[in-house]
Order: C-alpha cells, then structure tokens, then sequence
C-alpha cells in the first residue's frame, strides 16, 4: 500500500490548527521545564480567558466581513465604568441624593457599555455604510479618550473581594474565567449553529447581496453582531479589572491585534461566510501559548512581537492556500 | 392580556429585578461625611511616619562608602544585608550616611567627594520614586488596601523632602562645604552600577567650617 503526504492531505488540513498546537506545546515544553506544570497551564488558561471572550466576538464579526478595531478599547472603557461607578457611584447633589452600584449593577452597567458602543458601530457601519475599518477605528480612540476623561488618567483602584473573585476566584477546582469564557463559547457556538441569526451571520459573509435578496434583514443582523461584540469586550474587560483589582486607563491596548490574530490563525477568513468559534479557541490558545513560551523562555519583547506577527502570516499564508486547494 | 403585552411585562418585571439588585440609594451628605471620616490621609500618615520612623532610622543608616565596598566584594551578601523593597524584583533601596565634600553645586544636584571614598551624587531638585519610602523597610504593604494610597505616601514623603530638607539646604550650599548627610538610594540587583550613586537626602547640614 502506497502512504502519500496527499493522502493525508484533507485531514493536515482539517487540523492544522490542533495539530501547529501540539507542535508548539512540544517544542516549548523541550525548550523549557516550567511548561508542562499545573500552575503554568492554569496561567495560560486564566491569561487566554479574555482573549477568548473578545476573540469569539471579533469572529462574528468578521464573518460578517467586518473588522472590530475598537475592541481593546470598549475592553478599558466598560471595565473603567463598572470600577468606577462600583467604587463611586454616582452623586446628584442638587438632589442631596448619592446612588451606589452593588457589584452586580457594576457588572451590568460595565456590560451595558460595551453593548452600547458596540450597537453605535453597528449603527454607524449600516446607516452611514462606513466600512467597518474606519468606524471601529474611530471608536477606537473616541472610547479610549472617554476611558481617560472618566479614569482622569489614574487607575481605579480597591475594587473590593467580591468583585475581584470574578478574576481570580476558583469554582470546582477551575479558575472562575475559564468557566466564563468557556459558558460563553459554548452559548455562541449554539447561537451559530442551532439559530436562524447563526446561518444569517455565515449568509451575509459568505455574500451580502444574495443574502439581502433571500429576505435577511442585513442591518439588523449586523447591528447585532457588533453590539454582541461589544458586550463580549465589556465582559473581558470585566475580567482584566477584576483580575487586577484596577481599572487600568490604558487596559486593553493593541488587546484587538490578538484577537484578529486568534480569529485568523483559527480559520476564520478574514472576506468573511467562513470559519468558527472552536477554530478561534484553538487560535487563542495559540497565540496563549506562545506568548506564555516566549516569556518562559527569556525571549525579548521586542523578538515576541516579530514572532507573533510571523506566526500570523504564516497562519493567513497557509489558510490561503488550502482555501485554493478545497 | 394579549401576547405582545405578556411580553412586555415579563420584560419590565425582569427590568426590575435587575435594577432592585443593581443600584441603592443615600443622602448624599451622609455618604460625604462617612467618606470624609474614613479616607485615607496620605499627608498625615507621610509625617507621622517621617517623625516617628524614618529620622530614628536613620541613626541606624549603612556607611555608604562601607556599603560601596560591600557591594564590590559581596552583592548578593551586602543587598541582603542592607536593602529594602516592598515589591519582587531587582531595584532595592538602601538607607544611607556619609560625609564628604561639595565639589560641584548644579540646578539639579550637588556632587559630594565622600571622605576616603568616591563621588556620590545628592538630589537637590527632583525628589521622585520610592526610594525614601522603602529604604527603610518600616512600611508594610499590609497596611494599605489600595495601591494608590500607597503611593501617595511616596508623593507626601518626597514633597516633605523638598520642603523640610532641600529648600534650606539649597539656600547655603555652596562649592567645598563639609556636609554630613543620611539619604535613600536605589540600586538595581541584576544591573549594579556603583560608580553613579544618587542619594535622596532625608538630612544634610553643615560641618565643620
């Protein structure tokens, strides 16, 4: 019997992503002892919990053809919110009257903000037809500007234990994010594969005007998908000032690079109708890795950044060609 | 009711809920004046612990240039000896005495020739960091619930510095004065570079003629 590297072609290719992890895992565990211990994986797992959360938004995104810059941005901007009205709230002194926030309402309120900025993108992309590059750019900066008016510029701070057991707390021997982010994947995978809004996401990516001539309501649809993206920043935002016990004004910075990065390395084509959330796990706990490798093994910063952006292209370079090949 | 009215009302209940578990509300004046009493004082605190703590501490200061030689003949003996740091990490602080020469008077600092020993550099204008907190290793982390807090006793502690230290100091200083100082200094444990010593002044007076 005659084995080919063909042969083996279509599954290389169904698990590339799967299988360039175990590569990875094995090369750094060699590389470096601390790897392969409990205390590292439970590191990465909590690190890449954000990433995920921002990640599976960004994937809706994009296969809708879209791109989501302002992710890292409404990330600082809902969890300064939630910090701020939790250790604040809000006084109306011509009402003699102080309105405090219980860290469920800070929770919702952080959330509600992500979703609010998500659903001005949405807005303007459909109404205006901006594309999305330019709209989200600009929330971008308009909502790291208004994270700095709301923060003055400091961090806030002393958030208090039941708010910071989001982040750092363990339920069933699992640290609290990894379930976060985990109940979130499971949600959005049943949103996209078991729901009429899943097949509507894929239509519109896959091609805008048919789906439009099959009756979607595009705007609609696209409204949704950014202020979902925005409710999953808020909730990695949520997570990172929990984490840290501060909300940090500059939280979140270039956190949108990973994510697309998560998004492409998983599969997902960047013109949008193909890809997965699964896939997008698999390309955050990638990009996880190898950050966490690079750390252990003493790499600069500067070499993790030419690293990452090489990994990324080669991830977009392979995803190419197979798309050729199928 | 009709359906769309159910709906809406399931909606407005759930409204409710969230909000009765959301928010609370006080007299402004109430909360004000409970704040008032329970905020920290930076200020206070940075003067109590300037009187009470650092001044005595500093009679058991480390002879700067015994610590030089410390350095150059163990680090890893002297640092753990001698230094201070509330975080992890390399940069640790020293509490330090000595006495020397002015040789050079600038805007920003004085160069002192320590007797039978090198230059050191003594800050005269901009007092920043955490050296003169630190030094001593009479703050604990525990005593503070945010980080902010914290480092507002550095800002208080080094704003006492330019005011009860460098102000009068600056008025007399002048080429060639005899000075007997005490101080904090940062050094880096990976990176140590003894030859450019920089002391935050806690006292420095005149000696001799």
């Amino acid at each position: 019997m005659q084995i080919s590297l063909q042969t083996y072609r279509p599954i290389i290719l169904k698990f590339q992503s799967l299988i360039a992890l175990l590569l990875l895992c094995i090369t750094i565990g060699v590389l470096s002892d601390k790897f392969f211990t409990v205390a590292n994986g439970w590191n990465v797992l909590r690190q890449i919990s954000v990433n995920i959360c921002i990640s599976v938004g960004m994937t809706l995104v994009v296969l809708t053809a879209g791109i989501d810059l302002s992710v890292g941005s409404v990330l600082a901007l809902s969890g300064a919110i939630a910090a701020g009205l939790l250790r604040n709230g809000i006084e109306l002194p011509a009402n003699n009257l102080y309105i405090g926030f219980t860290v469920f309402g800070a929770i919702v309120a952080g959330i509600l903000t992500g979703s609010l900025l998500g659903w001005f993108n949405g807005w303007a992309i459909t109404r205006f037809k901006l594309p999305p590059f330019v709209a989200t750019l600009a929330m971008l900066t308009i909502a790291r500007g208004l994270t700095m008016l709301w923060t003055e510029g400091f961090p806030i701070t002393g958030l208090g234990d039941s708010f910071t057991f989001l982040g750092t707390g363990w339920f069933l021997g699992i640290p609290l994010p990894v379930w976060i982010s985990g109940g979130i994947v499971l949600v959005t995978v049943l949103l996209m594969d078991q729901t009429r809004f899943g097949r509507y996401v894929y239509a519109i990516g896959g091609s805008e005007s048919a789906a439009r001539l099959s009756g979607v309501n595009i705007n609609r649809i696209k409204i949704g998908v950014y202020t979902l993206a925005g409710a999953l920043a808020a909730v990695g935002g949520l997570l990172v000032t929990s984490r840290l016990d501060s909300a940090q004004p500059n939280a979140g910075t270039s956190y949108e690079l990973d994510s697309i990065a998560a998004v492409v390395i998983g599969g997902t084509s960047l013109s949008g109708g193909r890809g997965s959330i699964l896939g997008t796990v698999q390309g955050a706990v990638i990009i996880g890795v190898l950050n966490n490798g690079l750390v252990l093994l003493n790499v600069s910063p500067f070499w993790q950044q030419v690293v990452k952006g090489i990994v990324i292209l080669l991830a977009v370079i392979i995803d190419k060609s197979s798309a050729k090949g199928e | 009711m009709n359906k769309p009215g159910l709906k809406y009302g399931a909606l407005l209940l759930l409204l409710a809920v969230v909000v009765y578990h959301s928010v609370y509300f006080k007299k402004l004046d109430e909360v004000k004046a409970k704040g008032a009493r329970t905020q920290f004082d930076a200020a206070a605190y940075a003067d109590a612990f300037w009187k009470t703590k650092l001044l005595p501490a500093t009679t058991k200061a480390t002879d700067l240039n015994t610590l030089i030689q410390a350095l150059k003949t163990d680090k890893d003996q002297a640092f753990a000896a001698h230094s201070n740091a509330m975080s992890i990490g390399n940069i640790r602080y020293f509490l330090v005495k000595g006495q020397g020469k002015i040789t050079a008077v600038r805007d920003q600092e004085v160069t002192v020739s320590l007797t039978n020993g090198p230059d050191i550099i003594v800050a005269t204008e901009y007092i920043f960091g955490n050296a003169a907190r630190d030094a001593s290793g009479l703050i604990s982390l525990t005593e503070f619930t945010n980080t902010m807090d914290l480092n507002n006793v550095s800002a208080e502690i080094n704003q006492i510095i330019r005011k009860r230290v460098v102000a009068p100091f600056k008025t007399s200083v002048k080429t060639g004065m005899e000075v007997e100082f005490t101080g904090a200094i940062e050094l880096n444990r990976a990176h140590l570079h003894t030859e450019a010593i920089e002391v935050i002044p806690i006292s420095i007076r005149s000696v001799g003629t």
